[in-house]
């Protein structure tokens, strides 16, 4: 069994999350490991020493054709194999925000069986025409193969983004990616009974970019590899939530129970931890028990 | 052969849950900054590729690269408004370019995804553009009008065209003549030594030209000179450029390093000081620091240093971009938010940015007076640098975490844009090295990094030492390239970690000859050539080489030995990195051109040659007339706090602040909004920069330029105490607080141009008297600073001077984040208190300014701030007084019979830092005991708008009793009360329980009870005073005035 999976953390490039990223899954008892694209590619670096990769947040070559597009394409043509590999091998991947526009761009997500690179769906700018750092709540999908977000209920997490609006060319593939449960997460009103996710389009800003079914978070049929476009790693320690200030957060670490009023929600369990961490803390597991 | 143009075109698909968001965007701004009603816009973005592209190759570039087939049609070498794409032809079609020479971000990108397609094509170039295709234009509109709406002809082409037919051709830059160095003869009169200095943009006066004159007369200059094969006794072009940017305002603060004689004709005082800077700044830091061993670095490097725990140092710089601001404000901001980041890259042996702060000056977003050709309407000037700092920070992966925005109509002329960092660093590096210390050697390598050298930004340090006018010039406007800079940050600070770096500094204002220049000073010289500086284009002349600002561009010195590990992370990084120098310690800046000596300048002559400026300053208190309040019953009061809710400089920002990132690094614990809303403003940001480490930072701000019509000493106080207050409403650590002073004012030098010139400095002198004593007062040393002080526009013979303006930063410590207190009110039934006094100080107060605005637009008489008005010497007050005459018309607001036009006059809040201070200390002692729930400055707009405030963040109301406010002190009205912004004044809110513990806590200090939070009553939001209704209103009817104004992307 590997007790500390070694997690390879993207960065270059306007990559630029990756210091959290890296902190996170080192809270949740991984070994992170800050990789240039460029090592990858010129082969200093070897994905195959790695139990995880992670693309983290940014603005990858300034996101100016298209969010995710050009780094998307440095790893589809200059690491495909290589990338292949890694989830054909079981370990798992995941994209937050950027990250995410990369693999949805490079085809990694919502992917296929045969890890074909072939892209299907798309990121697109918001309805609302800009850029926008604000809080939203996130229900997952109890039926999802997604092994990032097993047990996992509600979280509450920043959005940043101005092209986060998921897009398919068809229903028929909407249908499809959901009833292989790869639709993970979406937003939802806070205020609706768990479990409230639905297919009815929620207004701004509840659903704060229009995503077609207000999907926030998508797998690939293995349920490896995850990408959304809000921050989990944002939201690493209690005392970052948009209003810790009002649930008794003020106190302190050793004596933290969970307080954010999701019954049932496993995702404070961890003194101190903030919600976004049970993510992270399940990939490490994942690692611990399968690889 | 020419190399083939090949034009692509990507249009965003609609229907099926698609739309064109951009073009909608664009759409619903012109419905609300100008109310156009268009029916449809539709946006694309264009490339123009030139090389040698294979038909096969261009069609893998249009689906592989430029478009997403998913989310977007492509069409190459043909175009959608020209192929019947659509199935109504479009009314117009606006197709905008960039200039040749102009940074092209997007270009740059899509070049380096070309070489990702194709990694063996050499000689590609591309341009961009970006289209609008109108459909349903209103019958009258004025179409070019509508591309002015959308372009800046500064920087940008456009292409317009009602039959589809928008094109624009691949921007050729004319190519570049190189012009060898050449003497400039400087045996000339006074008049043509004056002359030359203007038509040169050199921006100095004659004294310093015959100062410049005589080194060159000097024997042993001249004998030295020859040894060295250059010129002897005149300058060449590069030395006079060198010498006009390293004694330029901008660079040099010569008007801080003055000899002003002072006279104050209200109190008899005749006296001169010798430098405000020396004497009003760094005199009180240098004193506090005798007992503050934690101040690490102090006004010498690109920002000041503070100890913050035994592992980690923060730095912090505030930097203006003005003048550029006002000429692209795109452009302008996004250098200035990117440059200020470079000042922390440069800062020791370099710190990681981590936090940005933004505070912008702008005319009223709703201006309808005249605009002076060549300014941009101030919602323009709004948008685009708030656009600026939004891309520059959020690209850069660093969260804006604080900021404001002012109006005013005096920033009409020249906005006002002030870029904040901070950085922060480890203590010391693996080799030991403390990493606030540069350690520069003879010897060392000078390296150039980052982006390359253009005809971008030359002369941008001496002409933002100007006014602006209708002849500045385009090429001091750049636009900055995050990409290329984070980047280059990732590299350097992986190199500075590595031990690498012996001596770092950014490539701002004055480019190459400020940055080596700078460092050469540390190690008693330097020699450069800048033949091997690499060039945006070929033909650069010597003198542009070392002058030009082109951006994202640091500075590093090398010892030999590391200069291939160096080259090495340059690489894996893709940036630029190439030698240019050594740093020497004969005494002498020597600048080569190949073998060519082109510029040799005495170290000593070029720091320390230039004179002292002498200046007269001459205070007289300017008069204005009073402040006139109508009775109102207790609703019409509510009225008027709905009102002030609503003015811009009260009303929320949320729009535009959520596009700021603030929270990426993960970091962001006290965030721009809190409540149960996440809409109700903070107070200071709170971050905790080490992940799982509760020790925290404090990063506030404050600034009040109101006060400046009466009394800039108030103004000052008033910046300095909000800055503080702010950081103490989150709990900050009083025993570590540092300030940053950023002055920016209105040319100060009496003259020709300037009659009013002793007035403006006098009130200079007396805004650093106030800094002077209130920092000491407080504790609070200045760590870093900035002046600007050339902010007058000259537009169309018409002067227009912003109001004098400091803004204050102040950067705290933070024990615990956990125990940081936000400003919402927490739950019903909370008991509400007001610290601190409250007198009946409305003078220039929020409130004075809407009732003189609004009793002005009522008798149409002039604005009391007009910026145009010809009588400049007080701006308000001269207005104010122009229009002393008795008013015979009717007015609503002024319900009493009076003969006198409601002015801004009044008592202006007086400071008395020694007792707030005291209550500070004891508020952040009760927040450590987990005693108080809530707090929140009391600031623009006073007790109403702040209880509002909290309000908003419960979304519930409150019923507060201000009689034992009105007992204490007889002058106080209910206005005074309500709406006077007195100083030192905090609302707090409590848990009913922690009443005992928080009255004793606050003890010795003024803590009046004000009432309860609740939220049942017909008007939720009550305000009595002996058992009288004195203010009702609702919060729901609040908050949405407040949030009504500046909702950037109003629907219609």
């Amino acid at each position: 069994m590997i007790e500390t999976p070694q997690v390879a953390v993207l960065t270059g490039f306007g990559i630029n999350c990756d210091l959290e990223t890296m902190a996170v899954f080192e809270m949740a008892g991984a070994r992170a490991h800050r990789v240039h694209v460029n090592q990858f590619l010129n082969g200093s670096a070897d994905l195959e020493d790695y139990h995880i990769l992670a693309v983290p947040g940014g603005f990858s070559f300034g996101d100016h054709l298209g969010s995710g597009r050009i780094l998307g394409n440095r790893l589809r043509f200059g690491l495909r194999e290589q990338v292949r590999a890694f989830v054909k091998s079981g370990r798992p991947v995941i994209g937050i925000c950027n990250g995410f526009q990369v693999l949805v761009k490079m085809g990694l997500l919502p992917g296929d069986d045969e890890v074909s690179l072939q892209q299907s769906a798309s990121l697109t700018l918001n309805d609302s025409g800009h850029y926008e750092d604000r809080w939203v709540t996130l229900e997952f999908n109890r039926d999802s193969p997604c092994i990032w977000t097993k047990g996992l209920e509600r979280m509450r997490t920043p959005v940043r983004h101005g092209e986060g609006k998921f897009v398919t060319p068809s229903q028929e593939l909407l249908d499809q990616l959901h009833s292989a449960g790869q639709l993970v997460c979406r937003y939802i009103d806070p205020n609706d009974q768990y479990p409230s996710a639905g297919d009815e389009a929620l207004p701004y800003p509840l659903c704060p970019n229009a995503s077609m079914r207000n999907i926030a978070g998508v797998c690939d049929p293995s349920g490896l590899v995850y990408g959304l476009m809000p921050h989990p790693e944002a939201n690493h320690s209690q005392w970052l939530g948009a209003t810790w200030t009002r649930e008794g957060g003020q106190t302190d670490t050793d004596q933290t129970s969970p307080t954010n009023g999701h019954s049932g929600d496993i995702t404070t369990a961890v003194a101190g931890q903030g919600e976004g961490m049970a993510m992270f803390r399940n990939a490490v597991e994942y690692v611990r028990n399968n690889l | 052969m020419a190399a083939r143009v090949h034009t692509i075109e990507v249009l965003p698909k609609t229907g099926n849950g698609m739309i064109d968001s951009r073009g909608e965007s664009i759409r619903r701004q012109l419905f609300g900054d100008h109310n156009l009603t268009i029916t449809e816009i539709r946006s694309t973005l264009g490339y123009l590729v030139k090389g040698d592209l294979r038909p096969s190759e261009l069609s893998r570039a249009t689906t592989e690269l430029f478009s997403d087939p998913i989310i977007e049609d492509c069409r190459a070498n043909s175009t959608f408004t020209n192929s019947g794409y659509f199935p109504t032809e479009p009314d117009l079609t606006i197709l905008i370019g960039f200039k040749p020479g102009v940074t092209d971000n997007r270009a740059q990108a899509a070049l380096d995804g070309l070489h990702t397609l194709f990694p063996d094509k050499e000689g590609l170039a591309v341009a961009t553009t970006i289209g609008y295709v109108f459909w349903g234009l209103p019958q009258d509109l004025d179409i070019d009008w509508l591309s002015n709406q959308l372009h800046n002809q500064m920087i940008e082409r456009v292409s317009v065209s009602s039959e589809g037919n928008a094109s624009l051709d691949f921007p050729e830059r004319p190519p570049t003549e190189y012009q060898p160095p050449a003497p400039i003869d400087l045996e000339i009169t006074d008049e043509e030594l004056i002359e030359l200095s203007q038509t040169g943009l050199l921006a100095l006066n004659l004294k310093e030209m015959k100062a410049i004159q005589s080194h060159y007369r000097d024997p042993e200059t001249q004998s030295i000179r020859k040894s060295h094969g250059i010129i002897p006794d005149a300058p060449t072009d590069v030395e006079l450029e060198c010498l006009a940017q390293t004694w330029s305002e901008h660079c040099s603060h010569k008007i801080f390093a003055a000899k002003i004689h002072h006279v104050d004709n209200q109190t008899g005082e005749d006296s001169t000081i010798d430098s405000l800077f020396k004497t009003h700044i760094m005199k009180p830091t240098f004193d506090i620091r005798e007992s503050a061993d934690w101040l690490l670095s102090l006004f010498h490097d690109n920002s000041g240093v503070i100890e913050w725990n035994e592992d980690w140092s923060l730095c912090m710089k505030v930097e203006t971009h003005n003048s550029p601001s006002a000429l692209d404000p795109f452009g302008g901001a996004i250098t200035g938010i990117v440059g200020v980041n470079r000042d922390i890259l440069g800062t020791g042996l370099g710190a990681r940015p981590i936090a940005n702060t933004d505070v912008f000056c702008f005319g009223p977003p709703d201006y309808d007076g005249d605009l002076p050709t060549g300014l941009f309407h101030p919602s323009r000037v709004f948008r685009g640098v708030h656009a600026g700092v939004r891309a520059g920070g959020n690209e850069s992966g660093i969260p804006t975490v604080n900021g404001a925005m002012i109006f005013d109509h005096r920033y009409i002329g020249k906005p006002l844009v002030y870029c904040g960092t901070v950085g922060i660093m480890p203590r010391h590096l693996p080799d030991g090295r403390e990493s606030h210390i540069k350690t520069p050697s003879p010897g060392n390598i000078i390296y150039m990094v980052g982006g390359k050298v253009g005809s971008d930004g030359i002369h941008g340090a001496t002409f933002s030492s100007l006014e602006l006018t209708e002849e500045s010039p385009s090429s001091a406007v750049q636009i900055g390239d995050p990409i290329t800079q984070k980047k280059m940050i990732d590299m350097l600070l992986e190199a500075r970690d590595a031990g690498l770096i012996q001596v770092i500094t950014d490539n701002g204002a004055g480019g190459l000859s400020s940055s080596v220049g700078e460092m050469a000073e540390l190690t008693d010289g330097a020699e450069l050539d800048l033949s091997t500086v690499p060039l945006k284009q070929p033909g650069l002349s010597p003198w542009e080489i070392l002058v030009s600002e082109s951006q994202e561009r640091m500075t590093v010195g090398l010892r030999e030995e590391d200069t291939a590990a160096f080259e090495a992370l340059a690489q894996l990084h893709e940036v630029e990195a190439t030698r240019v120098g050594k740093f020497t310690d004969d005494g002498t800046f020597l600048v080569k051109y190949g073998e060519q000596v082109v510029a040799h300048l005495p170290i000593s002559f070029l720091y320390d040659g230039c004179p002292q400026l002498q200046l007269e300053s001459e205070w007289s208190p300017p008069e204005h007339n009073p402040l006139i309040t109508p009775d109102v019953g207790a609703i019409e009061m509510g009225e008027v706090l709905t009102r002030i809710m609503a003015r811009p400089n009260v009303a929320s920002k949320e729009w535009w602040v959520r596009s700021y990132d603030h929270e990426v690094i993960a970091q962001s614990v006290i965030k721009p909004f809190c409540g149960v809303n996440h809409d109700a403003p903070s107070d200071a940001a709170v971050i905790a920069p080490i992940i799982g480490e509760v020790q925290g930072a404090v990063i506030s701000n404050g600034i009040v330029p109101r006060y400046s019509d009466i009394d800039t000493y108030a103004m000052v106080a008033a910046s300095i105490d909000e800055a503080l207050r702010n950081a103490v409403c989150v709990g900050v650590d009083l025993e570590k607080i540092a300030g940053l002073d950023n002055f920016c004012w209105c040319d100060p030098i009496e003259s020709e141009k300037t009659p009013d010139g002793r007035y403006k400095l006098a009130q200079l002198v007396r805004a650093n008297r106030a800094l002077d004593e209130v920092c000491r007062a407080y504790r609070l040393p200045c760590i870093s600073g900035k002046d600007s002080m050339k902010n007058d526009a000259i537009i169309e013979g018409e002067k227009i001077s912003i109001p004098p303006t400091l803004l204050f930063s102040l950067l705290g410590n933070h024990h615990d984040v956990r125990y940081a207190v936000s400003s919402d009110f927490k739950t019903a039934g909370d008991l509400i208190y007001l610290l601190g006094e409250s007198h009946q100080e409305l003078g220039a107060s929020e409130l004075a300014f809407m009732f003189s605005e609004e009793a002005a637009a009522n008798t149409d008489v002039a604005d009391p701030t007009d910026p145009t008005d010809p009588t400049d010497p007080t701006d308000a007050a001269d207005a104010a007084d122009a229009t002393n005459v008795p008013t015979t018309t009717t007015t609503t607001m002024t319900a009493t019979t009076t003969t006198t036009t409601c002015g801004i006059g009044g008592a202006v809040p007086a400071i008395d830092a020694e007792r707030n201070i005291v209550m500070y200390r004891a508020l952040t002692a009760a927040m450590r005991e987990r005693l108080v729930a809530s707090a929140h400055d009391c600031s623009d707009g006073g007790l109403a708008v702040a209880l509002a405030e909290c309000c908003i963040g419960i979304d519930a109301g409150c019923a507060v009793d201000i009689s034992t406010i009105l007992s204490s002190d007889a002058e106080l009205d209910h206005w005074g009360a309500l709406f006077g912004e007195s100083l030192g004044r905090i609302i707090v809110s409590i848990r009913p329980e922690n009443q005992a513990g928080f009255e004793a806590a606050m003890a010795g200090n003024s803590t009046t009870s004000l009432g309860t939070v609740n939220h049942d009553n017909e008007h939720n939001f009550t305000i009595t005073a002996n058992g009288e209704a004195v203010l009702l209103s609702r919060v729901e009817e609040l908050r949405s005035a407040w949030q009504g104004t500046l909702d950037g992307g109003r629907p219609e």
